[in-house]
């Protein structure tokens, strides 16, 4: 299977790999086949039949998703034939199906209401009682199952069996009966069941996490990654207002294809609790940013150099342990150091570190810290607290006499920073494997606040006027990677929405 | 092994190696099996018998409900499969299967009162030049009358 | 007057052919000893060929040529005996397990033997519980005589049969589903290609023939191609076994020469023409899932062609007759009901429309429909036939077209003076 061949979709010539299937052949040409059935990171099913083409010098339509291209082939996905079968097949397909569209958590999102708006007659034919079947069955604290909705494509049954290693849905009875199943007592238990919901291309398996929250066209989706581990699953944040409603794993064949784990999917509640900080404190008081600044900067002129010890978060973006470098540069800061929150790893996606840039913390010079710190006297402590995870010994927090920290809660502190989370700000992490990710902003959580990097950038400013640090990400990013070699070459543009690897990984921080 | 007779569990061990894979043998097993388990497959024997293979406990719940001869409910002492398809309709299946509600008091897939069978109407059991026909466990009974029908399941009580 | 020539069935009347001894008595395991000893495995195949042998399953293909696609692979390959005998109106393969079973055993070695495998199922619908006994019987005799299993007949060529039983599932008599069946999943056909002749059971090359066409091996082995092929007619050579069904005085199994003879002889000679002496109405001549033939079709010659050229098919060699007073409605009714019962549900149009199509038949039944849903009923037909995994779409779409379309005026007397349902 090397090299291209030629074939033609719906007249237009083009060149595709060898060994493609029709569907994927036809994006090439700029067709979109529809398909429900069929996934590319799942065995071939063939079951949904929507999919039929017609092949020149074939009789019968043919399923795209199980044919190979071959060269000189040439076939339609969109003539007469094809349509006239399509919409057989779609109302086929609804002839037993609720329509129970205005309740229904998958409308909006659903291919049953894409398709039969493209490819429908828009009206139905069929004049019986619907097949009863059951309805609102709980698979457990993650999955909703109605089987009525099923068009038995059998997507999750493969998932479970095919990638996640935990054949836990099946298919009982046959004909228009059939419906899914559950092994044991009817509950799933894989770590990974929840894909299965986006995997569901109708509303039969829904999130109990997510359902009924908010209709999808209300809200505004974000591309961008899951923070729980050092993988960076690609995900979508989808929000509505500065709150965050659910994420969603994005497909990245180098990461995560297009799956993620139910712990990072389901895990961005910290991100909406009202118990959050959202101004500075300083002595335990609220306090304007610009107060609380001027503040840090007299504590740290206070110290200088050797007397502070510097903590960083490996939640913090490259760009804003880069701003917090540079002021640790002007300071004269050798001690710095970040927290490494370890945990369990799996085979497919879960990393035993369990936060996102541990890697982009050491290629910035930040050592992980001691197992034993040193009972080394500081005058001042920088500490941007982990989101979660791990946090300094009391008595190394104890041991400084002042305290600068970044915090999501407010703690006992000199001067106390809210942070941000993840998907309030754009900037990069070093994934697992060295690539280089972005963060991209989706809500503003309260007016007030100000992310880490502006707050750093600000506060380096004090001390040294012509810092000239602020600015976008890409901005940031492009000061970071002219000044670090492990990340030269990178930009912004570059990393995409898809990421890039590190050329430079691998070398010693 | 899951409470299954040692006899049963030696047969189907036999059967094992008949195959290159185990699972193979689940449709011959099964029948060993429903029948040592009074003729269904409870969500015990579903498990026990799941256990035995190594397969998830769904898979041999799929089975049990895509195959006919596998029942998923509890069962009279015999199983009687009328034949309903279209050689035994045009010669009088129709009307068995009336007389059968009437003089026994059950449908498809019903049990008699006293249990002593469950009766089914069956699609197309084989016996087409002989029709109409019945299967009552495995025994057949073939160009079916009232008269012969009343004499077999009259036997059954 | 129409005569059997009795090959297959020539000694199914004599309750000695089913053990070893009274099989060789009469000839038996002498073709797979002239195969083993002097042949090679391509010969034989070559010898099929020859023969004209078509499948007798239903699809009518040549059985030579499906054992040509199998790879000269050294990798295990198998052979598969359906037996899953499920066709309505169809129950010849169970005269040769139940009354000469050393004969499909004999077939099955020859096959193996051609084809290179090293094992052979016999995949028996679990409704066929004599059958399983006899084959089992036959095949325990055959072992102990050193026929099945290690260095057959001193030959160094070595293969295992065993009996498989099925659990009530028409379309595990679809070649796919069989294998699927037979490694232990519910009985799902698979997508082709793969054909099984490269990719069957467990991945490996296998080879699905039914019953009477490896009986048909047997004989061909024995007798020679050029016997086989003399008899019958081209396209349609050797013996076939046919069961007539339904309204005839004298339902049976029935093996024939085709192309002798014409489907109206046929019913009257041997069939002996309806017990009522009413006229016949329709004839299924090939199961229930070919087209059904009228009264005024039924003057074609007897043969896979003539019978193709009439519009129908002979199918798994299954006649069912009914006469005028049968509805045509009821006939279809009956027909779509099995076909809505047995379909699988994989595919879309089949599990949706089997059920669909049953529906708008009993509203015909029960006089609830309109003349609109005549119109709408083959609409639907054309939306599932052609359009799915395996036949079992078309296993209903052409006989209940053919229905409505042949018996029109009785459809349309049922919906008359309705718009629609």
């Amino acid at each position: 299977m090397s090299g291209t061949v030629n074939i033609t979709v719906d007249g237009k010539q083009v060149a595709v790999p060898a060994g493609t299937n029709l569907i994927e052949a036809a994006r090439h040409a700029g067709k979109s086949v529809p398909h429900y059935c069929y996934h590319p990171r799942l065995t071939v099913a063939g079951n949904c039949r929507i999919c039929l083409v017609e092949i020149q010098g074939q009789g019968k339509l043919q399923i795209a998703c199980n044919t190979k291209v071959t060269e000189g082939m040439s076939y339609f996905t969109d003539n007469e034939r094809v349509r006239k079968a399509r919409e057989g097949v779609m109302e086929l397909l609804l002839i037993n199906h609720p329509l129970d569209c205005p309740i229904c958590d998958q409308a909006g999102e659903c291919k049953l209401q894409e398709y039969a708006v493209e490819h429908g007659s828009g009206v139905t034919r069929f004049a019986f009682e619907k097949v009863s079947k059951p309805k609102n069955v709980s698979w457990g604290d993650r999955v909703v199952f109605d089987s009525e909705r099923c068009i038995l494509c059998t997507r999750c049954v493969r998932f479970l069996d095919e990638i996640a290693g935990t054949p836990e849905v099946g298919v009982d009875l046959r004909g228009e009966k059939a419906t899914l199943i559950v092994k044991g007592d009817g509950q799933l238990t894989s770590p990974y069941q929840m894909n299965i919901i986006d995997l569901c291309p109708v509303g039969a398996l829904t999130s109990r996490d997510f359902r009924f929250k908010s209709r999808v066209w209300f809200m505004h989706f974000t591309d961008t990654l899951c923070t729980s581990c050092a993988r960076g699953c690609n995900t979508v944040v989808g929000s509505r207002g500065d709150r965050v409603l659910r994420m969603v794993p994005r497909t990245n064949p180098d990461v995560n294809d297009s799956w993620m784990c139910d712990f990072g999917r389901l895990h961005y509640g910290f991100a909406n609790d009202p118990e959050r900080l959202t101004t500075p404190r300083v002595a335990g008081k609220g306090a304007p940013y610009a107060v609380a600044i001027s503040r840090a900067k007299a504590i740290l002129e206070g110290a200088r150099g050797q007397g502070i010890l510097a903590v960083a978060s490996p939640f913090m973006t490259n760009e804003e342990l880069f701003a917090l470098k540079g002021i640790l540069d002007h300071l004269g800061v050798e001690d710095r150091y970040f927290l490494k929150p370890m945990g369990e790893g799996d085979q497919l996606l879960v990393h035993p570190e369990k936060c996102p840039n541990a890697r982009g913390a050491s290629l910035l010079g930040f050592l992980e810290a001691p197992a034993e710190w040193a009972s080394k006297e500081y005058g001042v402590l920088l500490y941007v607290v982990p989101r979660e995870g791990t946090d300094l010994p009391e008595e190394v927090l104890k041991r400084a006499k002042r305290r600068i920290l970044f915090s999501l809660k407010d703690r006992e502190a000199d001067v106390c920073f809210p942070l941000t989370t993840w998907i309030e700000k754009d900037g990069t992490v070093v994934s697992a494997g060295d690539r280089l990710q972005r963060l991209t902003k989706g809500i503003t959580f309260e007016s007030t606040l100000v992310t880490e990097r502006t707050v750093l950038d600000r506060l380096h400013a004090a001390f040294d006027a012509g810092s000239g640090s602020e600015g976008t990400a890409a901005q940031a990013l492009a000061r970071l990677a002219a000044a670090v070699p492990a990340f030269q070459g990178a930009t912004w543009q570059r990393i995409g929405p898809m990421g890039m690897k590190l050329k430079a990984a691998g070398a010693p921080a | 092994m899951a409470d299954f007779s040692p006899e049963l569990v030696a047969t189907i061990q036999d059967l094992w190696k008949r195959y290159p894979e185990r699972k193979a043998a689940l449709l011959p097993a099964m029948h060993l099996i429903q029948k040592e388990r009074g003729g269904w497959f409870s969500p015990e024997t579903i498990r026990d018998t799941a256990e035995l293979f190594q397969v998830p406990d769904i898979h041999v719940q799929g089975i049990v409900g895509f195959y006919d001869m596998f029942h998923a409910e509890p069962v009279g002492r015999h199983v009687v499969r009328l034949c309903k398809t279209l050689s035994c309709k045009l010669r009088g299946a129709d009307e068995l299967r009336a007389h059968v509600k009437s003089a026994y008091g059950v449908d498809h897939g019903q049990t008699t009162a006293d249990g002593a069978f469950t009766f089914r109407c069956f699609e197309c059991l084989g016996h087409c030049t002989t029709a109409p026909m019945m299967l009552v466990d495995e025994e057949r009974h073939e160009n079916l009358t009232v008269e012969k029908l009343d004499r077999v399941l009259g036997g059954l009580r | 007057m129409i005569g059997e020539t009795r090959v297959m069935l020539e000694h199914a009347a004599d309750p000695a052919q089913r053990t070893l001894a009274g099989y060789r008595r009469n000839g038996g395991y002498q073709a797979l000893a002239k195969a083993l000893r002097e042949m090679k495995p391509e010969e034989v195949t070559e010898e099929v060929l020859k023969s004209g042998l078509r499948g007798r399953g239903g699809a009518g293909f040549p059985t030579g040529r499906k054992w040509k696609f199998v790879p000269k692979t050294t990798k295990q390959k198998y052979i598969c005996v359906n037996a899953d005998e499920s066709e309505p109106g169809t129950c010849k393969d169970r005269q040769i397990m139940e009354n000469d079973p050393h004969q499909l055993i004999e077939g099955t070695l020859i096959a193996a033997y051609a084809i290179g495998a090293g094992t052979g199922y016999i995949y028996v619908r679990g409704e066929y519980p004599h059958s399983i006994r006899a084959l089992e019987d036959a095949l325990e005799e055959a072992r102990g005589a050193g026929l099945v299993g290690r260095d057959i007949l001193g030959s160094g060529f070595s293969c295992d049969i065993w009996v498989h039983s099925g659990a009530g599932a028409y379309i595990c008599g679809e070649e796919t589903a069989l294998l699927t069946s037979l490694e232990g999943n519910r009985g799902y056909p698979r997508l082709r290609p793969p054909f099984p002749a490269v990719e069957g059971l467990w991945k490996c090359p296998t080879v699905v023939n039914n019953v009477e066409t490896l009986a048909c091996v047997t004989h061909i082995l024995r007798r020679g191609a050029a016997w086989f092929s003399s008899l019958g007619c081209e396209g349609s050579t050797g013996t076939r076994l046919f069961c007539i069904s339904g309204h005839v005085r004298n339902p049976g199994v029935y093996e024939l020469e085709c192309g002798k003879f014409t489907l109206r002889e046929l019913l009257m000679d041997l069939g002996g023409g309806t017990p009522s002496g009413r006229p016949i109405k329709g004839v299924l001549p090939g199961g229930s899932s070919m087209p059904v033939l009228t009264a005024a079709e039924l003057d074609v010659r007897f043969d896979l062609d003539s019978i193709a050229k009439a519009g129908s098919s002979l199918g798994s060699g299954a006649i069912m007759v009914f006469d005028e007073s049968v509805s045509a409605v009821d006939v279809a009714l009956n027909i779509s009901q099995f076909y809505s019962h047995e379909s699988c549900g994989q595919c879309t149009p089949c599990r949706e429309g089997s059920d669909w199509v049953r529906l708008m038949l009993d509203a015909v039944r029960r006089r609830d429909a309109g003349e609109k849903d005549l119109a709408l009923l083959l609409d639907v037909l054309d939306r599932i036939e052609g359009n799915t995994i395996c036949a079992l779409a078309e296993a209903f779409c052409w006989p209940v077209r053919s229905f409505v379309k042949k018996f029109g005026a009785e459809f349309e007397a049922h919906v008359a003076g309705r718009a629609s349902a």
